[in-house]
């Protein structure tokens, strides 16, 4: 079964999420040797701060068993960032309706061989149905995913092969990686469904959803919009002479014509967005 | 779809608020809202097409601070259907006051996440029952995405130096898409050629749109000749 973490729900799962961050450790820190920072036993990194929703694969027992997690494409996301060399320097899609998937992994130690519920190929194929519904529900219609190609096979073994790649794939610790295309149609789910033998609702009703959430509840505070968001007026009281000389700085301490030209650049931005005045682009520039 | 184009018209409360009545006509809905922030100039952003007596009532009460509607989903990325808040005691003495306006507790709201940490909340909603709503939002969640974004690119890009720094980058492929398209080209033409799905086609002409800030694909043609980015054929 599957159940959704996101910013708004987040507190009342810190165990939930404790376990997700375990296992990614294991499968990305580990089987797959990625680049990856582990604390604790735990993977974490700064995409994780951004509120992402977490669709995550539980079993009977309550434990994780699977886990991916989703970004809008519009704003800060790990393709815009970080696997630019996936997309060979090629600006990343950005769409209202396209989300990016990542960090998809089963934990191939608790789940079996063949297609039982305890499998790994039925809990791939839950967290897939889970991720394509939840994110068609959201009027999402396509999602860019970044996988390896062991994930990649498994897709194409259970019926739900991606219908295009983005990039190239490139080295990743001990294997690869690849940013693939799904599209979160009927047809897709109807079929991911059929080959795993999935019926009825993959989502958790609520009262599973309180057995699974935390013993203790976190303290909750009263919140304001855009808290902690919105910088105050005072901080960002940056005056036209700071920013003038903020880019004469730039023109010093620039040692080659790569930092010259992106100092020169920065300038022209400021004066065309009329912050800097253009008498002082002479005597900066000049 | 009719769509009012807001990046053609002057940064102005009065044509969002259009914008706002647009959606609301094209898809059946009572009113909507937008609240943004732009953390670059440091602002706040919000206007709605609400009736004039209860935009009074919701400011002078401070409302807009802690809507629940709001605040979650500012840290959501799926939009929020406020049925999910019906059992918040801030929600409903929200919509217990709303209510004597005439406006409902069905609703949903989208949060839109820009590339600056950026956020823009956008909401919709309609007097119905949840049965009627539930088929309603199925048939134009993907639009008001689209809207959605949209709305707050515009408010996001009435900032000066964010405008500046918001230049669109296009990839190799969605620049040759795009190039294919001026040359009066289908979808299923420019997939062939190029010997991809005609989904991969649509799914960088989406991308396209959304970077130039363009609602039509012929829009999005257009912008792109006139920023140099393809050739006029």
């Amino acid at each position: 079964m599957i159940i959704v973490v996101d910013g708004m729900n987040r507190d009342r799962y810190r165990g939930l999420l404790d376990q997700m961050f375990e296992l990614r450790a294991r499968v990305f820190g580990g089987r797959l040797g990625w680049e990856v920072e582990v604390v604790d036993g735990k993977e974490v990194d700064q995409f994780d701060a951004l509120n992402p929703a977490y669709v995550i694969g539980v079993n009977e027992e309550g434990r994780v068993v699977s886990c991916v997690r989703a970004l809008q494409t519009t704003g800060p996301h790990m393709l815009s960032d970080v696997f630019s060399s996936i997309l060979d320097g090629q600006p990343p899609l950005r769409s209202p309706t396209i989300w990016e998937s990542t960090r998809f992994c089963v934990d191939t130690e608790l789940l079996g061989r063949g297609k039982c519920r305890n499998s790994v190929s039925y809990a791939t194929c839950e967290l897939m149905a889970g991720s394509l519904e939840y994110a068609q529900n959201s009027g999402i219609s396509d999602i860019v995913t970044v996988i390896d190609p062991v994930m990649n096979r498994v897709l194409k073994r259970s019926d739900c092969a991606p219908y295009d790649y983005l990039g190239k794939t490139v080295p990743m610790g001990k294997v690869p990686a690849m940013a693939a295309l799904l599209d979160c149609s009927d047809e897709r789910i109807e079929k991911i469904r059929a080959f795993a033998g999935i019926e009825g609702d993959v989502f958790v009703d609520e009262e599973t959803a309180d057995s699974l959430a935390d013993k203790v509840p976190a303290p909750k505070a009263p919140e304001t919009l855009f808290e902690g968001m919105v910088p105050a007026a005072s901080e960002i009281r940056v005056t036209q002479s700071m920013l003038e000389e903020y880019c004469l700085d730039q023109f010093h301490a620039a040692s080659d014509m790569g930092e010259l030209e992106a100092a020169k650049k920065l300038t022209g931005i400021l004066r065309k967005a009329g912050m800097i005045r253009d008498s002082e682009v002479d005597l900066i520039a000049g | 779809m009719s769509v009012v184009d807001l990046s053609k018209l002057p940064f102005q409360g009065n044509n969002l608020r259009s914008f706002l009545d647009e959606v609301c006509e094209t898809h059946e809905l009572d009113y909507a809202a937008y609240a943004g922030m732009n953390p670059i100039a440091g602002s706040v952003h919000g206007f709605v097409n609400y009736p004039d007596e209860w935009q009074k009532v919701y400011v002078d009460e401070g409302f807009q601070n802690r809507d629940p509607a709001l605040i979650a989903a500012s840290k959501s990325i799926a939009p929020v259907d406020w049925q999910r808040l019906r059992g918040e005691d801030t929600f409903q003495t929200i919509f217990r006051a709303a209510h004597d306006f005439g406006i409902a507790d069905q609703g949903l709201t989208i949060p839109v996440r820009g590339p600056f940490g950026d956020v823009g909340l956008f909401s919709v909603t309609r007097k119905c029952s949840d049965a009627e709503w539930a088929l309603l939002k199925k048939q134009i969640i993907g639009d008001l995405q689209n809207a959605a974004v949209h709305l707050h690119d515009t408010v996001v890009k009435s900032h000066a130096l964010t405008q500046k720094l918001t230049h669109p980058a296009l990839s190799e492929r969605e620049v040759e898409i795009l190039q294919w398209t001026a040359a009066g080209k289908t979808q299923q033409d420019v997939a062939d050629i190029l010997s991809i799905s005609s989904r991969t086609v649509e799914v960088h002409l989406r991308s396209s749109r959304s970077k130039l800030g363009a609602l039509t694909t012929s829009q999005a043609v257009g912008r792109a000749i006139g920023l140099g980015l393809i050739y006029p054929l």
